[in-house]
């Protein structure tokens, strides 16, 4: 295959966690479904460890985001120098100064949370302890947020669109607010997949959070590479296959055509034994089509939706406002657009749908799981509410205490129209 | 840097600059710089969505009370600057780098243009009892400066005026020449094209030899900046500048930066980036 050329072995992540690093191997190295299922389970168990100490504690979070900004000081430009040296496993609990508990779950019980099943298959083989992630270009590596809250309460994050070679991004302006939501043409910038991988690797293991690696490119072989570079990194459960970024020349080409969409879900499913989602964009003139190709070709799971296409204009300046002329909507103003394509989708496919699109709320985040989502992501609504996915996650816990419900999974769908014999 | 319920204690407009809120946020308080900002909430809704930068105007760590400057420029700017006694305020702060004296300066240069006076106040509070402080204001008329009852007693104040209306008339940059000469360091903050002018000052003086006068101020100068932004956390890359290191963001590696780091083109930050 064409895209072998690229098999050259680049840097390996150096900063790993031995331990998680030999337990992702050993998932991979295993076929079934069932394989990831387990992985998934065991990152939850590693996400209750890193949480346990003081969960009461406010501070605690901020200063485990602190050491983790310390470590990562490379990522700031002014703060240079060369990377420090790995902790050795999950002995990072120690050093973050937390008790460790026998009990994986015995960080929980403070949260409003505990004791509810939120437990949902956002993918095939992926179970996330809740149905809540936060969604692409709006949470950093995740270490960014984790000075203010226990990133390790969310389902799973997903980060930073990442490429194959390291994106400088568009001109300014790069935002601008609309009503109800903001467009943004931020055009993926990102370091790379292998400074990706170098960097957020040992960071995710310390975070304890699922990670959910968002692929972006411009060919087949560019979301292979992606795949390739980051298979082995500590805390990644799942990519997200972003073939709908309308901020980059061609990066919603292959959301908007089935065959194209089903040969990047096939290329990619060959590399990785771990669940693959493809992130729909609802600028594809047949989205139903795209979602239902990808689901054929062997997607695990599908995103819906990436952002609508937008404009501002600067009356004053007689030009559009962002850079690029064009962007990308997101926010509330979009979420009616989600849902609806949520809710066509759900009865077109039979893989499981993450619904995004402007989920604020509990309220928000149960319309799409009625429509057919069996999951959710907090995107824009973090820019304003840095607090929001967890009110997600609590309102949902609290939601499915009121209604008496065995679980949240009861309301998947409970909205679709009963299938026609 | 937390998510703090701030009270507003205080209200004062001050002429055409905006509206001047003092906020009970003891938490932020505890931990702001001078240069640092704090992300605002306009409004309990999702629109308007994007919460608001404001730099510290004042920071009294001891009464727990930040004092922000906040122009009632569009929807979400209207609503912040309409807060009022008791009204509570939604922070996200400290963010971002601040402003470093060195040790050795002796005598400081502040300039400042429009609302980029709030980090100048704080630094002109901050070390007028250490050192010699000399603030440089510009605006477009009187109405525009920052009220010298509102400055420690020991700063000296200079202004200038475009339509000389008060002070010199002119702008900061026709004033500057002396100052710089008398300066050891200069902090500043104002709008790009004031900053770029003051980089065409500092890349003149780099280019020439040592005994140009102001050069090593001028070589010394830190300046805060402004950027449309997003999340203010770091993860959405809307406000990155281009610097001497590559992209920066305004929010993180930012909002203070050597003047010698960040790139100008035509008195605005130079285009990051490229399109495909």
């Amino acid at each position: 295959m064409p895209w072998r050329r690229f098999r050259k072995k680049v840097e390996r992540p150096i900063d790993v966690s031995k331990s998680i690093e030999e337990s992702l191997e050993d998932a991979a190295d295993g076929e079934s479904e069932e394989d990831a299922a387990e992985l998934a389970e065991l990152d939850d168990a590693t996400i209750a460890e890193a949480a346990t100490g003081e969960p009461d504690d406010d501070r605690a979070p901020t200063e485990l985001g602190e050491k983790l900004r310390g470590a990562l000081d490379a990522d700031a430009p002014h703060r240079g120098g060369p990377p420090r040296s790995a902790p050795r496993g999950i002995a990072v609990d120690r050093r973050l100064g937390a008790a460790r508990s026998e009990d994986p779950h015995a960080a929980s019980p403070s949260y409003p949370e505990a004791g509810v099943d939120l437990t949902v298959e956002a993918a095939r083989g992926l179970r996330l302890k809740n149905p809540v992630m936060t969604a692409s270009g709006t949470f950093g590596q995740g270490v960014e947020y984790a000075e203010l809250f226990d990133v390790s309460r969310l389902g799973a994050i997903v980060n930073k669109g990442t490429t194959p070679a390291a994106r400088p991004g568009n001109p300014q302006y790069r935002i601008a607010e609309t009503p109800s939501g903001i467009l943004n043409s931020i055009g993926l910038e990102n370091p790379g997949a292998a400074e990706v991988a170098r960097k957020y690797g040992k960071a995710w293991a310390e975070l304890g959070v699922a990670v959910i690696v968002n692929v972006a490119g411009y060919s087949v072989d560019d979301y292979v590479f992606v795949v390739h570079e980051m298979t082995g990194t500590p805390g990644v459960v799942a990519y997200e296959i972003n073939v709908s970024c309308p901020n980059v020349k061609g990066g919603m080409l292959f959301g908007c055509d089935p065959d194209l969409a089903a040969e990047v879900t096939r290329a990619v499913k060959a590399e990785t034994d771990l669940p693959v989602i493809v992130k729909l964009t609802p600028n594809a003139p047949d989205v139903v089509a795209v979602a239902r190709a990808c689901e054929e070709a062997g997607a695990d799971a599908l995103t819906a939706i990436n952002t609508v296409l937008g404009m501002r204009i600067d009356t004053r300046r007689r030009r559009p406002i962002l850079g690029t002329g064009s962007g990308g909507l997101s926010g509330p103003a979009i979420r009616p657009i989600a849902v609806h394509i949520t809710y066509q989708v759900a009865q077109a496919v039979s893989i499981p749908i993450i619904g995004a699109g402007g989920v604020t709320n509990a309220q928000d985040a149960l319309e799409f799981l009625m429509a057919g989502a069996s999951s959710v992501q907090v995107g824009t609504a973090t820019f304003a509410d840095p607090l929001a996915p967890l009110k997600v996650i609590e309102g949902l816990a609290a939601y499915v205490k009121e209604h008496s419900l065995a679980s949240i999974r009861d309301v998947i769908g409970v909205a679709l129209p009963a299938p026609e014999d | 840097m937390i998510l703090e319920d701030g009270r507003v204690i205080a209200t004062a407009e001050i002429g055409q600059l905006g509206t001047v809120l003092r906020v009970a946020a003891p938490g932020v308080a505890g931990q702001a710089r001078a240069g640092q900002f704090v992300h605002v909430r306009p409004g309990p809704s999702f629109d308007p969505l994007l919460r608001r930068p404001y730099s510290f105007n004042r920071i009294d760590r001891a009464a727990g009370e930040i004092e922000l400057i906040v122009k009632a420029l569009g929807a979400g700017g209207d609503w912040i600057a309409a807060r009022r006694e008791g009204d509570r305020l939604d922070l996200l702060g400290p963010l971002g780098s601040s402003f470093v004296i060195q040790r050795a300066t002796r005598n400081l240069l502040l300039v400042a243009g429009g609302t980029g006076i709030a980090p100048m106040r704080v630094l002109a509070e901050q070390e007028s009892g250490r050192r010699n402080v000399t603030l440089l204001m510009g605006g477009r008329s009187v109405a525009h400066l920052w009220p010298s009852d509102r400055l420690p007693a020991t700063v000296e104040y200079v202004t200038t005026t475009e339509d000389g209306s008060f002070g010199i008339e002119g702008r900061v940059t026709d004033a500057i020449r002396p100052l710089l000469e008398w300066a050891d360091q200069v902090c500043a903050c104002g709008p790009w094209p004031m900053l770029a002018a003051l980089g065409r000052l500092r890349d003149e003086a780099d280019r020439a030899p040592g005994t140009y006068p102001g050069r090593v101020a001028l070589l010394e100068t830190q300046i805060a900046v402004e950027q449309h932004m997003g999340c203010a956390m770091g993860v959405c890359r809307a406000c990155v500048i281009v610097t001497a290191e590559g992209n920066a963001r305004v929010c993180r590696e930012g909002p203070v930066f050597a003047l010698g780091d960040v790139r100008f083109a035509d008195g605005e930050p130079a285009t990051v980036g490229v399109t495909d």
